[in-house]
């Protein structure tokens, strides 16, 4: 029997495979279909202070082996989510709450009201669908290192998690301001800017013109980028970007995740987390491998 | 709702550019009318969602037009024995009250296949008088199944078959005489949009289903919303996509 228990931040997940943020709702859905509780963690929907109604539809598109979305944070609000919805999860596994926010002040506004309430905060600084907030703080080192300051400022217990986009001059740079500000943990990466043209139409499909791309076609860029920043930095990295299967996990724990997050695929195929979470195990039961974290940062270069 | 690797029974063309599907679940699912079902498609990211037209025990049947490519591999690639993983039952559905007796049905292009599953549900225990708008001669299809209610009215955009004009216009020259308690209504949003200015002020209960680009289909992911009258959001993949015509804006 593999040992698929991780270890971020002092705080042990059951095994390292996690729905990505806006692909899982906050899991009630999912646990229509499967007992959620399986997962290592589930990250929830962007949450804000305030309720938000998000973008016009339509707000998702596809192209060869990617989708594009720009839902544009809608969410119930944080206090909707306390309310409804946290104790329910918890009961279930653990949580880490992905937050945004208008500007800096709303970063640290919500990270101390979730502060002790869940097991991680993950910190949406890259999200491409909103004007203001979002990417727009975290596409520099100085605007990603003084906001992560301002959200673990805010925090006495809850590890942070800071979500880095891929939409940047330097990824390894900003994961590295994100450390340099308090983070203990980043995530990457979040979706790139994209479009997806209706060429009958000549307009755009997406209603915002452009949305994020994730799916199976960016998983190379991910690897890539997961490998360069946990070289970059000390503390763990959790990984995602187009994982589709048990196989696709191992390539991002190798590259150096010590957990990985699904997305996309949760639409493809709606058991894809407990479906990838067994191939973890049997893939590491056919390789040797005792515990799955003996495989994290393992990949030698050529 | 479940997740099912079902076999492709039939998969044929019904019309012009529209295709039958049915497939057979690993056991008897129970769909209501008006519900429908997400179709994985292999090589392709996102599931389609498509309106169940008639289920029977384990035999599920849903109508699609060609749209783009992934309709279009639906098509060409999944002929008999083919599996095909379905995510269904999926949203509200259509619900007919127990003193509602007098159904109208309104459709329009794809929009017909949802309402035939209501045909089929309430055919025995209701007066249902269908109004249903085609293209043209070569979209025609369902007519068998269509007959199945009490009186049917089929209109085509150019008058090579019945009524010249659009199911809406057929329906509102008719409405006086057939009285109904309930109208249900599917199709393209400038048809509801029509529907809903005709029947403002007439206080008959009136019903529409949605079609929206869906993310998840079960409601996790908040791409397929609608707008609420009262400001609010809907998803229409789990609050509908079945809503009282009043309550959405079109």
């Amino acid at each position: 029997m593999t040992d698929l228990r991780v270890t971020i931040c002092g705080v042990e997940l059951k095994n390292p495979v996690i729905p990505a943020s806006g692909a899982f709702g906050f899991g009630r859905e999912f646990h229509e279909l499967y007992d959620i509780s399986v997962l290592g963690a589930v990250c929830t929907k962007g949450l804000t202070p305030e309720p938000r109604l998000g973008n016009p539809v339509p707000r998702i598109a596809e192209s060869s082996g990617v989708i594009l979305n720009a839902v544009g944070l809608q969410n119930p609000g944080v206090e909707h989510f306390i309310e409804h919805d946290l104790a329910w999860l918890k009961g279930k596994t653990r949580v880490i709450a992905n937050v945004a926010g208008r500007d800096v002040e709303d970063y640290g506004k919500i990270c101390a009201r979730l502060d002790g309430l869940v097991d991680f905060i993950e910190l949406n600084i890259s999200c491409p669908n909103v004007k203001c907030g979002g990417m727009a703080l975290g596409v520099r080192p100085e605007s990603v290192e003084n906001v992560t300051r301002v959200a673990k400022s805010a925090l006495k217990s809850t590890p942070l998690i800071v979500k880095l986009s891929p939409n940047a001059e330097s990824v390894s740079a900003n994961a590295r301001a994100a450390e340099q500000g308090g983070a203990d943990c980043v995530s990457l990466v979040n979706t790139f800017t994209g479009m997806a043209i209706d060429i009958e139409r000549r307009r755009p499909v997406l209603a915002n013109n452009t949305g994020g791309v994730s799916g199976a076609g960016i998983k190379p860029i991910a690897v890539r980028m997961v490998y360069e920043v946990s070289r970059a930095v000390k503390i763990p990295v959790i990984g995602m970007g187009g994982i589709a299967c048990a196989e696709d996990a191992v390539e991002f724990l190798m590259a150096g995740a010590s957990a990985v997050q699904v997305g996309t695929q949760n639409f493809t195929d709606a058991l894809a987390c407990p479906k990838i979470i067994e191939g973890l195990a049997a893939w590491c039961e056919s390789h040797g491998v005792e515990k799955v974290s003996d495989l994290v940062g393992t990949v030698k270069m050529n | 709702m479940r997740e099912i690797i079902a076999t492709v029974l039939e998969n044929k063309k019904i019309a012009e550019e529209t295709y039958s599907l049915t497939f057979a679940c690993d056991e008897a699912v129970k769909v209501r009318a008006g519900q429908f079902v997400m179709v994985g498609i292999n090589g392709f990211p996102l599931r389609r969602p498509i309106a169940v037209c008639k289920a029977e025990g384990e035999r599920v049947t849903v109508c699609y037009r060609l749209k783009g490519e992934g309709t279009r591999r639906l098509a060409s690639s999944y002929s008999r024995g083919e599996k095909l993983s379905v995510l269904l039952p999926l949203g509200n559905g259509f619900y007919v009250g127990e003193k509602e007796k007098r159904v109208a049905l309104v459709g329009g292009g794809v929009g017909i296949f949802p309402l035939v599953s209501v045909i089929r549900a309430y055919a025995e225990s209701k007066e249902i008088y269908s109004y249903m708008g085609f293209r043209n001669k070569a979209a025609i299809c369902m007519q068998f199944e269509m007959q199945r209610g009490k009186e049917l009215t089929i209109a085509t955009d150019d008058g090579s078959v019945g009524y010249r004009g659009t199911s809406v216009q057929a329906f509102m020259e008719n409405i006086d005489r057939v009285k109904p308690d309930v109208v249900l209504s599917c199709g393209p949003t400038p048809m509801l949009r029509a529907l809903k200015s005709a029947m403002s002020g007439r206080n008959i209960p009136t019903y529409v289903s949605l079609e929206e680009r869906m993310g998840c289909g079960i409601g996790a992911c908040l791409v397929c919303v609608c707008d609420l009258t009262d400001g609010k959001h809907a998803r229409v993949c789990k609050d509908g996509p079945v809503f009282e015509i009043g309550e959405v804006i079109l």
